[in-house]
Formats: C-alpha cells, sequence, structure tokens
C-alpha cells in the first residue's frame, strides 16, 4: 500500500513537543516618575503601597524626603528625580511607594505611577547612551517597547541604592 | 528623672514648627520659658513662637533648647523603638525613632544637638 500523507507526516513527526529556542529575559517592575519611564529588576522590588504621610529628618540629602512607617518598619523615601538630578517628585494622594531590596537594605522610592510587570528579552535591552548624564551611570541600559512607545530605562537598583547610601554616609 | 524599667523608655514628646520629636526624659532636667538669647536648633526646623525651653545638662553646663510645646513625657516599650535605617544618614542628633502607630516620629539625643547648635 502506498503511504497516506497521514502516515507520511506521522513519520517525521517529533516524539515530544519541541520548544522554541529559549530566549534569556529578565522581568523588570516599570514606573514613572516625572517625565521619566524606569524599570527596576523585580527581584528588588517587595511590594508596592499608597504614600502615606512622610516625616521629615534633619540634615539629610535633599533626595531623601524622610522616613514612612510600613509594617513596623521605619523607611527612608527616597526620591529617584532628584537623586538622578531631574528635577523633584511631588507627593501627592495618587503617589505610591515602591519597596525596594537590595543588600539587606530596604528603601521606599516615589513613583507617581505604576506601570506593572514587564519581562524583557535580554538581547533588546541596549546600553546607555555613551557621554548620557551622571544618571546613565545608574542604568543597566535601555528598553524601547515599540518606535512610538516611550524608552525605558532599566535601572541598576542595587548599584544606586550603594550610591545613594554612600552619599549619605558622605555628608 | 526615669524609673522606667530596661523594657520601658521614657520619651519627651516635644515639637518644633509643624514637627512632633522625641527625646530620652532622663536628658531634660526641666522644662522653662524660654530665656533671651539662646539660639536656635535649627537642624529641627524653624520655630513658630519658640516661647518653651528644654533645659539640658551639656558638657559646659545647664543650656536651653528652645521648643514650640511640650506634649508630655510617653512611657514607650523598646519594641516600639528603631534605629535609624542605614539609607537615612542625616544628623547625627536624630538618633533613631519611635513608632506611633506607623508614624515615626524621630528621636533627638539632646546633648547631641547641644553640641551641633554650638557649632552652628
Amino acid at each position: 500500500l502506498d503511504p497516506t500523507p497521514l502516515s507520511r507526516a506521522l513519520e517525521v513527526a517529533p516524539e515530544r513537543a519541541v520548544a522554541e529556542k529559549a530566549t534569556p529575559e529578565q522581568e523588570f517592575f516599570c514606573f514613572r516618575t516625572g517625565e521619566l519611564q524606569l524599570g527596576v529588576p523585580s527581584e528588588n522590588v517587595r511590594e508596592v503601597v499608597r504614600a502615606g504621610p512622610l516625616t521629615p529628618l534633619p540634615r539629610v540629602p535633599p533626595f531623601i524626603l524622610g522616613v514612612a512607617g510600613h509594617r513596623g518598619e521605619v523607611l527612608p523615601v527616597l526620591d529617584l528625580l532628584r537623586f538622578l538630578g531631574k528635577g523633584e517628585a511631588r507627593v501627592t494622594s495618587k503617589t505610591r511607594l515602591f519597596i525596594g531590596t537590595s543588600g539587606g537594605y530596604v528603601t521606599a522610592v516615589i513613583a507617581d505611577q505604576i506601570l506593572g510587570l514587564l519581562r524583557i528579552p535580554v538581547s533588546e535591552i541596549v546600553p546607555p547612551p555613551m557621554g548620557g548624564d551622571a544618571a546613565s551611570e545608574h542604568l543597566l541600559g535601555v528598553f524601547r517597547p515599540g518606535q512610538k512607545e516611550a524608552a525605558l530605562s532599566l535601572v541598576n537598583f542595587s548599584k544606586l541604592l550603594h550610591a545613594a547610601r554612600q552619599r549619605a554616609v558622605s555628608r | 528623672v526615669s524609673d522606667a524599667s530596661p523594657e520601658l523608655v521614657d520619651i519627651l514628646l516635644f515639637e518644633v514648627g509643624d514637627r512632633v520629636y522625641g527625646a530620652d526624659a532622663t536628658q531634660v532636667l526641666r522644662i522653662s520659658r524660654r530665656s533671651q538669647g539662646s539660639a536656635d536648633l535649627r537642624m529641627l526646623g524653624p520655630l513658630k513662637e519658640g516661647t518653651r525651653a528644654l533645659v539640658v545638662k551639656g558638657p559646659d553646663g545647664e543650656a536651653e533648647l528652645p521648643v514650640d510645646s511640650v506634649r508630655g513625657i510617653r512611657r514607650t516599650p523598646v519594641g516600639e523603638l528603631r534605629r535609624r535605617p542605614a539609607t537615612a544618614h542625616g544628623d547625627p542628633s536624630a538618633v533613631g525613632f519611635w513608632l506611633d502607630g506607623d508614624t515615626p516620629v524621630v528621636l533627638i539625643d539632646l546633648v547631641r544637638a547641644l553640641g551641633a547648635q554650638g557649632g552652628q
């Protein structure tokens, strides 16, 4: 008997499902502060809370807006706009804080709007522009979701938190 | 002078401008009217009227720290106190916090603050 199209197809059919070639991805927590759209590796983000009243601290760097109490912890509140020299955050009733962690240090960071979690192929992350401003030293890279969409600056949160601490201590 | 057990600390709560601060009550000898010529503790923010003063024994004897008002003394469990976070270094006289519910109240070492006042 001549083989049927089905029997020919079955002869070359795989034993099991074949996965597409794996593309390494990294997950980022994305948010907006001022005019900046930023992403922080999701492993550095513990949770997001509504910004309550902040307690100002005497003689801290301007990028520390004060401290906030959260579930029995006292957390410094970081304004990334001031830290990166991109303006000043305005705390309103819509402001959110994300609780960021790195190396045992915990801090709250001001966010105007939460954009959500985004899995980004590592191959599509381009290095920060050469000769960029001082802020680019704290970036892992830049991701452009689409031609018409604003670029997402991906923050090296561990390095940023370390630098913030160094700046605060050296005053 | 506090007779609090080690698990409880007496915190004296005072106001400078719109802000509330706390201090170890044992550092305060008395509360008085502010005398003329005593310097402001500028690091705590601007005073409204500053007609009161905390009298503290500093290295050079008694000294005044002007405040707007004194709320009183609060006997506080140690479990409600928090050290200053490593990323929130500021004035060394701000030594920690008392958590009033979820609101951190900055705790001031008044003797250190006196030193800072002298350095202003």
